[in-house]
């Protein structure tokens, strides 16, 4: 029987043997259940601004400008009863754009929220039907999936939930620009969801999850290998999502010790001239936006502040949602 | 700092599982940049009609910083580093005394509703003022200012609580010289006398000045600010010094000159000497004589004086017949008892051991050495108007500079005739408050139990039936005797030391007050009144008179000066024009004592003409005749043979 020294051997002498090889240690999570597979590993992009794609070293961070949004948005959903084996999903979604006012501190200039009902309409009797209408939240429809299934009608039904979120960030972003149309506005996660804003010049996508590689070869090595303070070359992502849009990774924070995703972040920006000449001076105020670290989060390495805020804003917002 | 306007509010109650709103505290939040702070009095209102008023006691700030590492981290190792281009999000939690609910009934946890600063009225309501002013018969007495997130209001204390019958007595800690504790006395009796209620009927004080010239000028008017009037005009006081005061102070040694630091010829002659003689000694002697001076014996033996002796007309075996008055005839009285003592070859007289009473007689005889210029040896009297004390008039005895013994004396003997006459209701007004520095010198937690303590718990356990009431202070309330400050119903915090503030006796108060105590500013004072739930932080104008370092200042003490130029300052002080060379032809050659006796009656009567008035009762043949006390049975005394006799 292996002791629990010897497995602390073990690791150690492993560690021993990437360093040897020239490779870099590292201490990631221990995971106990096998993930879900990636939906999307892979998508196509194209070179924009170096060919193959090279490691910019940023210098020292600058303060963001004036004039700064941060925009994310929550959801929460729950099935609250059952009629036969058809779920009754009660979802609520909200939207808010903080931005930064006198004294630094942040505060909402937008915000949109919806609660509603999902259920597969079709399997509904019309008894059930008409009493949920009778109340005063709006009522989606669902997937029916064919075979009534506890778990997929659940599932399902999120899926809708997601979209209803997607639905009000936009309706967020719309709000906001109406109000500071020059601004720039971060988002959490991609651009593709607000379809009809990138147009707008100044809107920055912050993604800190990597599922879909855009890159291969030595791009992708350079991309994960990337120091901090550093960003890679612009890249233009072609496929993967609705719209196109130009991006670059961000190391936010060193690697080593930990993860090779530790501190990585990737922006976009809808494609234009300006997108890829402001990479750097973009790259070095989201640098300086490290600080205040957003400590009590377990993204962060990837997650500023800002983002944070508007997170914890909504669901403070939203509280326990009984 | 965020502007809040009358209506607005400037907090939420907030309550969680680990943090509950209870019925007598609770927390709520604020802007990080409020007006808010320790000691400001708040409302909270909910939509059923229910109010409750309560006075912040802490506060918090705290910001959603998981660990300071995480500082460390983002500022990359540099403090000076760039700041962060957002702040985080802070929180102001403060913490809330319930003052009063409305209504009063069902006690409730306090609603989970908006806070809003309070109002000049809300003030009122939550201290419980609504209820004594304003009403048909008002008993407030103005104290200080409330002035905290903005709002500005009179504080008025109960007369009922605080001068009788409900309950009574004032005591005031802090430290010296940053406490303002004299300063904050003179105020208040200066509010009291101009707003004491007509329906309580009539009030005078009297103040022991026990150090320095602290209390030697309150009928000189100080220079105030524009600020203090302006605390004046809102408590409604007009800032004017005291218009009857009364100065009494004992004579130095000499027998002439005032041992007084309100000695300025401008002023001497509003001091009147403070002269007792033996009756006025001998009722008090159990002050002046310790526990181990005094036996059940010796006790006996003053008593048999006090009762048989003293101021009676008293015929010995040896057939003298004696009348004792003063310390001389109770010399001579002595003399004639041991003598005669001597020759019978007996111990005991009237069941008096000749031990006890050559021990009494030492101890007597030496008081008035000791408190010689308080105590005279010929018997001249001069003393406070007991039964003729006037509405509003303050009586300052100036004991600093006796020793300990004869403040002791004067205390005692003062404060108990006080109680004599009130208990008669003789005294000539209704209430009498007796303020008394250095509380912890005649009351100390610890050490003997002497008469004077016995006497202060006294007056702090009954004296509010009787209208007598104590206001009282010393830097360290600690140190006085628990049950003499326990019995104040008004409590007055200045400046505290941090030493005093961990001792058990203030345990009540949250961490922010006891800081906020340790270092309030000069004017500012924490009050305990029954009918204030919680202390509450007040500010008060510099008192309308002369401070006692202005006033030695504009009023410099004149020097001692030989007897003869003493009596002349004193006669000129009463009629500027008289010749001094005049004074000195008509004392010339006369015992000091007859002129001491004569100056003292002019003094008194204050006539129109000076110098007959005092000729007259000087007499023109003043020339005392020596008598010797012969008796028939005894041989004369060896020590009139002794030419080295004193």
């Amino acid at each position: 029987m292996t002791t629990l020294q010897e497995l602390r051997t073990t690791h150690h002498l492993l560690r021993d043997a990437v360093l040897r090889s020239g490779g870099t240690v590292a201490e990631s999570a221990v995971h106990t259940h096998v993930p879900q597979p990636v939906r999307n590993p892979f998508a196509s992009a194209v070179a924009v601004e170096h060919d193959p794609i090279r490691s910019i070293e940023l210098g020292e961070p600058t303060r963001p400008p004036a004039a700064v949004a941060f925009l994310d948005g929550i959801q929460r959903y729950g099935a609250v009863g059952w009629i036969g084996l058809t779920p009754i999903v009660r979802g609520y979604v909200a939207a808010a754009v903080l931005t930064r006012r006198k004294g630094d501190a942040l505060a909402c200039s937008a915000l949109a929220e919806e609660e509603f009902i999902v259920v597969p309409i079709q399997r509904l009797p019309d008894r059930a039907r008409h009493e949920l209408e009778a109340l005063s939240l709006t009522l989606y429809d669902s997937p029916d999936s064919e075979v009534p299934h506890p778990v997929l009608d659940v599932q399902l039904a999120a899926q809708v939930v997601e979209r209803r979120r997607e639905v009000v960030e936009s309706r967020a972003v719309t709000q906001y620009l109406a109000k500071a149309p020059g601004g720039w506005l971060v988002v959490d996660g991609s651009i593709g969801a607000y379809k009809s804003q990138t147009d707008h010049a100044h809107l920055l996508g912050l993604i800190k999850t990597h599922d879909t590689q855009y890159l291969t070869g030595s791009d992708l090595h350079t991309a994960l290998m990337l120091p901090p303070g550093s960003r890679t070359s612009v890249f233009a992502r072609t496929a993967g999502e609705e719209r196109a849009a130009v991006t670059w990774y961000l190391r936010l924070w060193p690697w080593e010790g930990h993860d090779v995703l530790h501190g990585l972040i990737r922006l976009e920006r809808p494609p234009s001239d300006d997108a890829i000449a402001e990479a750097t001076e973009v790259s070095r105020w989201i640098l300086s936006e490290r600080a205040p670290l957003a400590g009590r989060d377990g993204r962060w390495d990837r997650l500023i502040y800002p983002i944070h805020q508007v997170e914890e804003y909504l669901r403070a917002r939203v509280g326990e949602w009984r | 700092m965020i502007r809040i306007s009358n209506g607005d509010p400037i907090g939420r109650v907030v309550a969680t599982e680990a943090l509950p709103a209870g019925p007598h505290q609770f927390h709520f939040w604020t802007a990080v940049n409020t007006s808010l702070g320790i000691g400001a009095i708040v409302r909270v209102s909910d939509e059923y009609d229910r109010t409750v008023y309560a006075v912040v006691l802490d506060g918090r700030a705290y910001s959603d910083l998981a660990t300071p590492l995480h500082d460390v981290v983002a500022s990359e190792g540099d403090p000076a580093g760039r700041p962060a281009p957002t702040r985080r999000t802070e929180i102001r939690l403060w913490t809330a005394a319930v003052l009063r609910h409305v209504p009063e009934e069902p006690v409730q946890p306090v609603p989970l509703a908006a806070v809003h600063l309070a109002t000049r009225e809300d003030v009122e309501v939550a201290l419980r003022i609504d209820g004594y002013v304003g009403v048909e018969q008002p008993t407030g007495l103005p104290i200080g200012l409330y002035t905290a997130g903005g709002t500005t209001a009179p504080i008025s204390l109960d007369a009922d609580f605080l001068l009788g019958p409900a309950s009574a007595h004032l005591n005031i800690s802090g430290i010296s010289g940053l406490a303002t504790k004299t300063s904050a006395v003179e105020f208040f009796l200066s509010c009291i006398y101009q707003t004491f209620p007509a329906h309580k009927g009539s009030i005078a004080a009297i103040c022991f000045n026990v150090k320095g010239p602290d209390l030697c000028f309150l009928d000189q008017p100080a220079e105030l600010s524009d600020a203090d009037r302006e605390m004046y005009r809102q408590l409604g006081i007009e800032p004017r010094p005291f218009d009857r005061v009364r100065y009494y102070a004992p004579f130095k040694a000499d027998g002439v000159n005032l041992n007084t630091l309100r000695s300025h010829p401008d002023l001497v002659e509003t001091v009147q000497p403070l002269m007792w003689g033996l009756r006025e000694v001998l009722d008090y002697h159990e002050v002046l004589l310790n526990r181990d001076d005094i036996d059940a014996k010796s006790d006996a033996f003053i008593d048999f004086l006090a009762d048989r002796v003293v101021e009676k007309e008293f015929r010995d075996e040896w057939g003298n017949t004696h009348r004792v008055q003063t310390f001389a005839d109770l010399e001579r009285f002595f003399r004639a008892i041991l003598d005669g003592l001597e020759q019978g070859r007996g111990d005991m007289w009237r069941t008096h051991h000749v031990a006890t009473m050559r021990k009494v007689r030492n101890r007597l005889l030496n008081i008035s050495i000791r408190c010689k210029g308080l105590v005279t040896d010929d018997g001249t009297v001069s003393d406070l108007p007991f039964g003729k004390f006037e509405d509003r008039a303050l009586y300052v005895m100036d004991v600093a500079g006796m020793d300990q013994l004869a403040q002791d004396l004067a205390f005692t003997r003062v404060v108990s005739k006080l109680r004599e006459h009130l208990e008669r209701r003789d005294l000539g007004v209704d209430h009498v408050v007796v303020f008394v520095d250095e509380l912890n010198k005649y009351a100390p937690a610890d050490g003997p139990d002497t008469y004077v303590r016995r006497m202060l718990l006294d007056i702090s356990e009954r004296g509010r039936y009787l209208g007598l009431v104590l206001f009282s202070a010393q830097q360290f309330r600690s140190q006085v005797h628990r049950r003499v400050v326990g019995n104040a119903s008004t409590t007055i915090y200045g400046r505290m030391d941090m030493d005093e503030l961990a001792t058990p006796g203030y345990q009540v108060l949250s961490p922010a007050t006891k800081i906020k105590l340790a270092t309030l500013p000069k004017g500012e004072l924490m009050i305990r009144h029954p009918h204030f739930t919680q202390p509450v932080f007040v500010r008060f104008p510099r008192p309308p008179v002369l401070t006692g370092p202005e006033g030695v200042q504009r009023f410099p003490p004149a020097a001692d000066v030989p007897f003869e130029d003493a009596v002349v300052r004193q006669l000129t002080a009463l009629d500027r024009s008289l010749a001094p060379g005049r004074v000195k032809e008509i004392i010339g050659g006369r015992q000091e004592h007859d002129v001491r006796r004569a100056l003292l009656a002019t003094r008194r009567a204050r006539p129109e003409d000076v110098l007959g008035y005092f000729r007259a009762t000087l007499g023109s043949s003043m020339v005392r005749e020596h008598v010797e006390i012969v008796s028939h049975s005894t041989t004369p005394l060896k020590q009139v043979e002794d030419p080295y006799a004193p």
